[in-house]
């Protein structure tokens, strides 16, 4: 039976950093933005949706008197990864 | 990267394999505490270690010097803190695990002054009742001891970074603490300075050499 695939996480981008910060503690939004190759503008986008979806935390702090931003996976964000990866591999080992 | 492309389900398993490598290769140490250690443990082995062959003292205990490392150890530990732009679960746990080395040194040094000062007095009686020194030399077994500690968070490191030359150079650690046990106090200052040489000072030059490449490489990107 295939489940649908969470919309939330079927989506480039988004998908893009849920899977680099699944991989660690906590990640400032420069790193995100280097390794997705994402513009800032469509990032913090992505991200405040993630965020709305309680897959992500995100501080806004300071640091040397520069705005920073970290982000960091939610427990309800790392169930829905795995889930979603689970179903990922039912999609792809089982004939349509 | 556009955000809201829609993927195949090959497409998502191959950007989750992806992202998730590049999240693994974002760590880079600068290497210059590991080259800081490195130097200086070897430094004040082969101090003492001169110190013992060519029978002088110097005015103050070499390995004070240790002691006064830990002030730029501080500073590196700050600085490469605030430059490192991801956290991994990683680091949080080896933080741990070399501070635990920190204070575990520091309590074998209390430890071994402590058994030092009992065994002195108790050397000196035998003295004056046999006649005859004591064949046997706590300060043989010191170094035993240090290799032992040094081994384990090098041999930690080494395999939670898959840093091939840190577990090696744990590996070595352990190899000298065994032969230790059965040299001289000479040929044991050499092998804890071999071990600090292999352990620490090599594996911090290459991480410091592919720490500047990555650095150079992260630059040409933002051109």
């Amino acid at each position: 039976m295939f489940k649908d695939l969470d919309p939330i996480l079927h989506s480039q981008l988004r998908l893009a950093v849920m899977s680099l910060l699944i991989s660690v503690k906590e990640a400032e939004f420069t790193f995100l933005k280097e390794k997705t190759n994402a513009t800032a503008g469509n990032l913090s986008v992505q991200i405040q949706k993630l965020k709305e979806a309680g897959y992500i935390e995100v501080i806004k702090q300071f640091k040397d008197n520069y705005p920073q931003t970290i982000c960091k996976i939610t427990t309800p964000g790392i169930i829905a990864f795995e889930d979603y990866v689970k179903n990922l591999q039912v999609y792809l080992t089982q004939p349509k | 990267m556009e955000q809201e492309k829609k993927l195949t389900e090959q497409e998502s398993l191959h950007l989750i394999t992806m992202m998730i490598n590049k999240a693994k290769e974002s760590y880079h140490d600068t290497g210059i505490g590991a080259i800081m250690w490195g130097a200086v443990i070897a430094i004040c082995s082969l101090v003492r270690l001169s110190e013992v062959q060519f029978g002088y003292k110097l005015p103050f205990d070499i390995y004070l010097l240790t002691l006064v490392a830990i002030i730029p150890q501080i500073f590196i530990s700050i600085k490469e803190k605030k430059e490192r732009k991801v956290k991994s679960y990683d680091d949080a746990y080896l933080d741990y695990i070399w501070l635990g080395f920190g204070i575990s040194i520091f309590l074998l040094i209390q430890i071994t002054n402590n058994i030092f000062g009992e065994w002195g007095s108790w050397a000196n009686e035998y003295k004056n009742v046999t006649g005859k020194s004591a064949s046997f030399r706590f300060s043989e077994y010191v170094a035993p001891l240090f290799l032992m500690l040094y081994g384990l968070p090098t041999f930690i490191t080494g395999a939670a970074c898959k840093f091939k030359p840190m577990l090696w150079g744990g590996i070595f650690c352990w190899v000298c603490c065994i032969i230790a046990i059965y040299t001289s106090i000479k040929i044991d200052l050499l092998l804890t300075a071999a071990s600090a040489v292999l352990a620490w000072l090599v594996p911090g030059v290459i991480m410091e050499k592919e720490y500047r490449i990555y650095k150079k490489e992260q630059a040409q990107l933002n051109v």
